[in-house]
């Protein structure tokens, strides 16, 4: 039978990882887990729990990029790296008026992008 | 034991923009004055190996299997020939990888040489291509750039210890001016801590290039290339090159975290760290040692933090060093003679053999006059793969 | 110079445009750079500077050294309205030139942008020094501007980020070939002029000076091996 649910919107989200064996958590997604050598098999993710990695998170240093890469047709885009309230941790991009500062409060969401070729790819936005 | 290993060639292009010229003739350009320096271009067919350096022709100029094509461009089948692609470290580890053919005596006579042609394309699709040796998922997708990481982890560094934009200017004067006296140098030009930092057009003519970094705490889009011959000290072949040996004193290498955001802390480079600690160990030296370095600064910040991190200066005090010109050509510990990959360019894969080919000049005394440092005995090499998470740190002797 | 009647039917319509105030910039090599509207005297020199980069095919130097060459002389000759043309030098040699014409009081035409002296951003400052003049002094509203390579794009279409009109064609056309239109509103220049354009005033008189009689330069980063009168 065919899964119909694909061809419906989906929301974009982006997966942290916990190894169910020791659960050490983890982003992104690793082969092997530092703590218990338990591995991951891509294909079935057995013995890993996927999770939503977004929400409230703490901003660690930030920068804003003038020179951007071919494809992003603006005038600059401003760039942070995040602490989750679980310790993981996510570089993205930040949306927001005016200079962020060390230490703010920011939520973590995901969305889709394009502006590369290919297919539209996963982003972190901290707001 | 193994046996010593010497340089008896070296041979380097111009640096700048080679967007007209294949990669394979811009090596093999290096290639051919690394056997004129070292004797003869006959000596080429005394090479038991060739092991080039190279990131992404692929991707810059649509060709590979560079390795095989320089041999034949070369006149020099049917030697043994392999690529090495470690990011922006992929020269420096050539270097390593000869090294390893003779110490392991499966070569006398190894040529190493490296380069890149970026300026095939444009300076933001080069920044793209760089950008693709981040981790594909978690940082090249969100549209970071080495240059975002860098801007980064700038800010976080002034944050801690109290380094100012000025401080990074300074860095850059410093290497504007010994880049301006090196002949194979792409920006001949110094520059003025009044013109980029304390004037009133400083802003605007010094843009920022991701904040708090700007142009001139960047380095340039860089085509170019080195080249050096290796030999077996100990062998008989080492007696057919006329120049005298320049030693490989350290070799070390190591690895950090892809992810930039999974190291406990931003600020430490522990792969330079810990590459460093092999190649001081190798040589049976310590940092009070080395006379001078060409450390790699992409970013003006990987400077003053790979100083930090190879043990001249304490963790957060090298711009203080940069204030009082200890690093200076006439400062206690000349850093970047060169110019550094700020003022020569950064041509990524060709880097690594040009840091090297400076380091050998500087032993030899070669460098132009108002750049020569004052009798060198140990200079070191630090070359970074990524944003710091493959390192190799590399050691030579005037013995 | 009496003007015959023939001739006077053939000029365009001129208005007096308000002058453009020298100012001078701190290049990063810590040289200075004059930024001066030319005059008729310094139009030998100009087309001196533009001739040789016709040649050169390399980032569409051909196109626009070709079309400034021109812009220069029909000024010269009366044959095009309104234009003006402003000029870097450094030591009094050319470092960049760029055109631009003053429609009317709404609307300014960019026209091109030169760089002679390469990798000290001359000719980011020489295109700003051109929209200081066209939205400071001569008050327009706004400019229409077009780039020819890929280089131009990005520096003014995306650093800027200009106001893409060329969904309007042929209402909004630009006078350069029809290429797509894109427009510095005073909005947009306001946001950016604090880090975009740069330059000091009053020019100290014995800097001004330097750049009185117009130099050409003797060889080009552009033309490897090039030199004047070899």
């Amino acid at each position: 039978m065919i899964d119909f649910s694909v061809y419906g919107e989906q929301t974009p989200h982006i997966s942290g990882w916990r190894c169910q064996k020791c659960g050490t958590l983890y982003y992104p997604a690793p082969m092997v887990c530092r703590k218990c050598d338990s591995m991951r098999d891509p294909t079935t993710n057995k013995g890993w729990e996927e999770f939503d990695l977004e929400g409230p998170c703490t901003l660690l240093t930030w920068t804003r990029v003038w020179n951007l890469p071919e494809g992003f047709n603006k005038k600059f885009l401003l760039f942070g790296m995040v602490e989750f309230g679980n310790g993981l941790r996510a570089s993205g991009r930040i949306e927001m008026e005016g200079d962020p500062a060390i230490g703010m409060k920011l939520t973590a969401k995901t969305i889709e992008a394009d502006e590369r070729p290919g297919k539209p790819v996963k982003v972190f936005v901290f707001s | 034991m193994a046996p010593r290993v010497g340089i008896v060639g070296i041979g380097h292009c111009r640096f700048g923009n080679s967007s007209d010229y294949d990669l394979v003739d811009v090596i093999a350009y290096s290639a051919n004055a690394a056997f004129k320096d070292a004797g003869g271009l006959a000596l080429r067919k005394e090479v038991d190996q060739v092991i080039v350096g190279n990131m992404a022709s692929g991707l810059f100029n649509r060709e590979t299997a560079v390795a095989s094509a320089l041999v034949s461009r070369m006149d020099m089948e049917p030697c043994p020939a392999e690529l090495v692609e470690n990011g922006p470290a992929s020269g420096a580890s050539a270097i390593k990888m000869g090294y390893m053919a003779i110490a392991s005596g499966m070569a006398d006579v190894v040529l190493v040489a490296a380069g890149e042609v970026m300026r095939a394309v444009t300076g933001w699709e080069a920044t793209d291509i760089v950008a693709t040796m981040a981790h594909k998922e978690a940082e090249y997708n969100m549209g970071l750039t080495l240059p975002g990481f860098a801007g980064m982890v700038t800010r976080l560094y002034m944050e801690k210890y109290g380094l100012t934009e000025r401080d990074l200017a300074l860095v850059a004067v410093k290497d504007h001016a010994n880049g301006a006296k090196n002949i194979y140098s792409h920006v001949q030009l110094p520059v003025t801590i009044d013109a980029i930092a304390d004037g009133p057009s400083a802003g605007v003519v010094n843009n920022y290039v991701a904040e708090p970094l700007r142009m001139y705490s960047t380095c340039p889009v860089t085509d170019g290339s080195a080249a050096l011959i290796l030999v077996n000290m100990d062998s008989p072949k080492a007696k057919l090159f006329k120049k005298k040996p320049v030693r490989i004193a350290g070799i070390g290498s190591a690895t950090d975290t892809h992810v930039v955001h999974n190291r406990e802390d931003p600020l430490v480079l522990k792969a330079v760290k810990i590459s460093s600690d092999r190649a001081y160990k190798m040589a049976g030296i310590g940092p009070k040692d080395i006379s001078f370095a060409e450390l790699h600064d992409a970013f003006v910040i990987f400077e003053l933090m790979n100083s930090e991190e190879v043990g001249f200066f304490e963790r957060g005090t090298s711009f203080l060093a940069v204030r009082n010109h200890e690093t200076d050509i006439g400062g206690r510990l000349p850093i970047n003679p060169s110019g550094g990959l700020k003022a020569k360019g950064h041509p990524v894969g060709g880097t690594g053999v040009s840091q090297v080919f400076e380091l050998v000049r500087q032993l030899r005394g070669e460098a132009e006059e108002g750049r020569q440092v004052k009798d060198p005995k140990y200079g070191m090499a630090v070359n970074f793969g990524g944003f710091g998470n493959n390192v190799i740190t590399t050691i030579l002797a005037k013995d | 110079m009496a003007i015959d009647e023939l001739e006077k039917k053939l000029r365009p319509p001129e208005v007096q445009l308000a002058p453009y105030p020298s100012k001078v910039i701190t290049l990063a090599s810590g040289e200075t750079m004059v930024v001066r509207e030319c005059r008729r005297e310094d139009v030998p020199a100009l087309l001196g500077t533009v001739y040789p980069l016709i040649e050169v095919a390399k980032d569409y130097y051909d196109v626009v050294a070709c079309r400034m060459y021109n812009e220069i002389l029909s000024w010269y000759r009366y044959r095009i309205a309104n234009m003006f043309t402003l000029v870097g030098s450094v030591n009094g040699e050319i470092a960049g030139i760029v055109t631009s014409r003053h429609v009317d009081s709404h609307l300014g035409m960019s026209l091109h942008t030169l760089t002679i002296k390469r990798g000290l951003r001359v000719g980011a400052q020489l295109f700003a020094a051109k929209m200081e003049h066209h939205l400071e002094f001569l008050k327009e509203d706004e400019v229409w501007i077009v780039a020819e390579s890929p280089i131009g794009f990005k520096r003014w279409m995306i650093e800027y980020e200009l106001e893409d009109r060329s969904s309007q064609y042929p209402a909004v056309r630009h006078e350069l070939g029809g290429v797509p239109t894109f427009v510095l509103t005073r909005k947009l220049w306001d946001a950016v002029k604090a880090v975009k354009n740069t330059g000091t005033r009053p020019v100290p008189p014995e800097v001004l000076k330097t750049a009185d009689k117009l130099k050409m330069p003797n060889e080009y980063v552009q033309l490897p091996g090039w030199k004047r009168n070899a």
